[in-house]
């Protein structure tokens, strides 16, 4: 991966103050209208080439980001720009050459093929409707997706309930490179697999970035994936990004409090420094997204809230060159 | 310490339409009080179903072929129902991975958490609800009394399974049998609950048996550990054995799979190629072998027993293995095997 | 797992030879079901007597012989004659194209309306779907037989004096023939307490299949919307239909007799084995044979609708083709 010079390359997606609001009833019977924030003024770039990692815990907000930055949600408010163009306010027949650039793997392999339809037709699909090839030249280019994915291209025939778990993230992968996209959303692709599996899919994803030349958003909870996957990497809590930074400047000098006790959360695989390392827990619970905390969402559950936490939201700013954050106390 | 918890060659299979899944296939192990046991292994394994059969909580198709379970040397399996039912949640407590579906959501936490104290010890119903509210105060959730009137949907993900730990630790059990416990549960809250159960652990001296597909939080938490592949014990070792020196080529492979913290980055994962074997035939050869890059013949002929392994550096370190993997230098990237 | 030759064709080469497969696979599922096939038999004979009975009946079945009234089962009549010595058999076989007529017309007028409605309230939503989902549960909150009733004592008459009328001012002599305003009628009780299980249903399949991830997977492709409906929603949609269709028909056929059980069905001449089955009652303890007939086809027909139902429901559903 080529982390140093991806600092200099250009933004190939870049988010503006994106915010996604949703509308639910809540109560016994739905009497009460409420608005979950999931998403609120987030901003972040992903420059050409590079992974960006995106992590958070559930509810954060971090696959509603994905959503929203391809149209897939309608953002509330905020802009996303692609290759500095704008996306937000596109309607879905102006979308539909930009769809074909900016693509999505999702989590749950099993629930996203159709039950009906043969992998190789599903992977056929975008090649259709893209008129990207039709008839022998699409059946090749069908193989050859199968074989960049680590499937035998015989397996075109065959229907997503014979397969594993992996097996069908494969195909989705291959669906998703079958339009030849230069971005993709990676939507927690791997949480619903085996370990081992995991690490296939991974070095998968990683060896076509390199051939392809694709960018990635990559959102997992994992917080040692995303260190081995992205180049940089940003933190959401309850809808807002909280730090972003290169990986390593992240992961060895955390500037917010959240960053730091996600990172003492992590389980260390090594029993002796298990043992040894301080078990520092964070106390409390996620707050719930309708009724987000004032001021820094961290601020009930953080150690170093003072005077203005509770009330001022904390701006985001560059603490050091190339490292952003949300925090009073920074 | 005695032996608290002895199982002995334990065979569960489940009848399917085509004829049998072999799920468990002659597992054997001890627990001693005190003791924390994980047992690792990815889905499918059998590591559930292994301890489901202790408490014979298994759903109709499946069937104990095989096998003892002593409990201070009683065997569990030649238990009545009514026996049985005093063991569960009595001298065995459970919790489960789903703390949504685990609790029942139309009763209030007070009277789930009161039910086992009356049934098993006998207690008045105001009497256990007070142990009860005492209980969620142990597992740090305040303001006990007033909580014992809410319902599950009050509670949050990681406050239910507080709950559950609650529940389960209320007949101070001799095990405790965790079936992957923060599997669902963001990794906060999952550092919450593993010191938790970790502090009740040591006050209390119960035996915990952690089932987990994460051999991160094994490190932490285990005295020792068990790796299941295919209903077989594959690997059996002290915790900190296992992890610096594996003796499984599948243990070696699950620990090449897992990113870290800490080290280099831009690295490769090493990968355990293909995805494991259906279980429809009692193998007469290692069940591992087609995806490992350690195979000689003999391993697609014959399947190996679980034995202690040579020069051990701790006791009871044990292997199901025919090849000495110390003794093999494989080729850079070889373990990374294809589909 | 064995491998296949890739032989390109047209069209990709695949979605014919998918589509076959998939069917292919749910029919040999539904082949191996023991109990769904002894129920194909009675049902493909059903439809046979419906399309062949007028040829196969030895007897008309509206000749009355008054030598032979309440003749006993014999070689001349095999299930006797009734009381204005009408065969039986004949009467029966007949009746089997009542069965069929009211069973596939019912349930098409039906599930025509309950696609429409299920289909607009799923996929637009909001005010709509309240107004259908209000309109299902009216309806379905009304007793079915107390509903056809009230429909036929107060559409009956008007709708008689309608025929006449036209007979007057067309003297065309179809209005003549009373027995279509029972037909109507009938069909139209059926359709109107059939129509709102095929609307929910429809409904509940498009919500659903509206949220899975193969949905948003094909938005994110950027298909067109129509794409997706034709490609992804119905064809995921048509295994509980089918399931449906296949009880309803049963269903309907069982509804028709309690109608004319009740005396709100398909009127003589035409015979109808609830028809036959509420005069049988009445001389059950002196003529069983009367009652014995209707009652066992009856019996027969259902139980292998439902045996259909249960095999098409299991070959259908691609969760259990793994094992």
């Amino acid at each position: 991966m080529s982390q140093t010079d991806s600092s200099n390359r250009a933004p190939l997606v870049r988010v503006e103050n994106l915010t996604k609001h949703f509308s639910v009833r809540i109560g016994a019977y739905g009497e009460t209208k409420a608005t979950v924030h999931a998403l609120d003024e987030v901003s972040f770039d992903v420059r050409r080439g590079e992974t960006l990692g995106l992590v958070g815990e559930s509810g954060c907000g971090k696959s509603t980001a994905g959503l929203t930055l391809l149209q897939l949600h309608r953002p509330t408010s905020g802009k996303v720009y692609f290759e500095e163009k704008e996306v937000t306010g596109l309607s879905e027949k102006e979308m539909r050459p930009l769809r074909r650039r900016m693509q999505i793997i999702f989590q749950d392999p099993y629930s996203t093929l159709s039950p009906r339809m043969t992998i190789g037709n599903a992977i056929g699909e975008p090649l259709w409707l893209h008129e990207l090839a039709s008839g022998r030249e699409a059946q090749e280019r069908i193989s050859r997706l199968l074989n960049d994915v680590g499937l035998n291209p015989a397996f075109a025939f065959r229907y997503p309930h014979e397969f594993s778990g992996g097996q069908r993230q494969r195909v989705c992968i291959a669906r998703a490179l079958a339009c030849e996209p230069e971005f993709i959303v990676c939507d927690e692709p791997i949480s619903a697999l085996d370990v081992s599996i995991q690490a296939q899919i991974i070095n998968l994803l990683q060896d076509l970035q390199e051939e392809y030349d694709l960018t990635y958003l990559f959102i997992a909870h994992d917080l040692a994936v995303v260190r081995h996957i992205s180049d940089r990497v940003a933190v959401m809590y309850l809808g807002r990004v909280v730090e972003m930074a290169p990986k390593e400047r992240l992961f060895d000098n955390p500037l917010h409090p959240y960053t730091n006790a996600l990172l003492l959360s992590v389980p260390v695989p090594n029993p002796r420094q298990e043992r040894q390392r301080e078990h520092i827990v964070i106390q409390g619970n996620v707050p719930s997204a309708i009724s987000p905390p004032s001021g820094c969402r961290f601020h009930p559950r953080c150690p170093l809230a003072f005077e203005p936490c509770d009330h001022v939201v904390p701006e985001w700013r560059e603490a050091e060159p190339g490292h952003w954050v949300a925090c009073h106390a920074v | 310490m005695s032996v608290l918890l002895d199982v002995q060659d334990l065979q569960t299979r489940f009848q399917v339409r085509k004829g049998y899944v072999y799920a468990v296939n002659g597992v054997s192990f001890q627990l001693d009080q005190g003791d924390t046991l994980a047992v690792v292994g990815e889905s499918g394994c059998g590591k559930s179903v292994t301890m489901l059969s202790l408490v014979r909580l298994l759903p109709p198709a499946a069937s104990i072929e095989n096998g003892q379970v002593l409990l201070r040397g009683e065997d569990l399996l030649q238990l009545n129902l009514r026996q049985l039912r005093d063991v569960r949640g009595g001298e065995i407590g459970m919790i489960f991975q789903d703390p949504m579906t685990s609790l029942n959501p139309f009763i209030n936490i007070g009277t789930q958490m009161a039910e086992p104290l009356i049934y098993h010890r006998g207690m008045s119903k105001s009497e256990a609800l007070a142990r009860s509210a005492e209980l969620l105060g142990m597992v740090g959730i305040p303001d006990g009394e007033a909580r014992l009137r809410e319902y599950p949907h009050q509670f949050s993900g990681g406050m239910r399974q507080r709950v559950m730990i609650a529940m389960s630790m209320s007949c101070e059990p001799a095990v405790l049998i965790a079936d992957e416990p923060t599997t669902a549960l963001d990794v906060t809250i999952q550092a919450q609950i593993v010191e938790l159960v970790k502090e009740l652990r040591d006050r209390s001296g119960v035996a915990v048996i952690w089932i987990t597909h994460d051999l991160s939080v094994v490190a932490g938490i285990a005295d020792r550990v068990i790796v299941m592949y295919a209903g077989y014990i594959v690997e059996e070792a002290p915790v900190d054995a296992l992890f610096e020196d594996p003796r499984h080529p599948y243990t070696v492979g699950l620990m090449g799979a897992l990113p870290s913290l800490a080290g280099e980055t831009g690295t490769r994962l090493t990968t355990i190629g293909g995805s494991p074997p259906d279980l429809v035939d009692l193998p007469d050869f290692c069940p591992f072998h087609p995806r490992c890059p350690y195979a000689i013949d003999r391993c697609r002929k014959e399947n190996p027993m679980l034995e202690p392994v040579i020069d051990a550096s701790d006791g009871g370190h044990r292997a199901a293995c025919w090849v000495d993997i110390r003794e093999v230098e494989l080729e850079a990237g070889a373990a990374a095997g294809s589909v | 797992m064995t491998t296949q030759e890739i032989t390109p064709t047209d069209d990709f080469g695949i979605a014919e030879a998918s589509r076959t497969n998939l069917w292919k696979d749910a029919f040999a599922r539904l082949a191996a079901n023991k109990l769904a096939v002894i129920g194909i038999i009675p049902i493909v004979l059903l439809f046979f007597i419906a399309i062949f009975g007028p040829y196969l009946t030895p007897y008309d079945f509206l000749a009355q012989d008054f030598t032979a009234r309440l003749a006993a089962p014999s070689s001349e009549h095999w299930l006797g004659t009734d009381e204005l010595g009408r065969d039986v058999f004949s009467r029966i076989l007949y009746g089997a194209r009542t069965a069929v007529a009211v069973g596939l017309v019912s349930t098409a007028i039906s599930l025509i309306v309950g696609l429409i409605m299920g289909s607009l309230a799923g996929y637009l939503g909001g005010r709509v779907d309240m107004l259908v989902v209000w309109l299902t549960d009216m309806t379905r909150s009304m007793p079915a037989l107390l509903l056809a009733i009230v429909i036929n004592l107060t559409l009956k008459v008007p709708l008689e004096a309608w025929m006449e009328q036209m007979y007057l001012a067309t003297k065309n002599g179809f209005f003549r023939q009373t027995m279509w305003v029972d037909l109507v009628l009938v069909f139209g009780a059926l359709a109107l307490i059939q129509w709102p299980g095929y609307a929910r249903l429809i409904r509940g399949q498009i919500l659903s299949i509206r949220s899975r991830n193969y949905v948003l997977a094909a938005r994110a492709l950027g298909m067109p919307t129509g794409r997706i409906l034709t490609r992804y929603v119905i064809p995921n949609a048509m295994g509980p239909l089918i399931v449906a269709v296949s009880a309803g028909l049963g269903g309907a056929m069982v509804l028709e007799s309690a109608f004319s059980f009740l005396g709100v069905g398909v009127q003589l001449p035409i015979p109808s084995w609830g028809k036959m089955i509420s005069d049988g009652l009445r001389m059950w303890q002196t003529h069983p044979y009367l009652l014995a007939g209707p009652a066992v086809m009856m019996a027969i027909i259902t139980v292998s609708f439902a045996w259909l139902g249960d095999g098409l429901n299991d070959a259908l559903n691609p969760r259990q083709w793994g094992g």
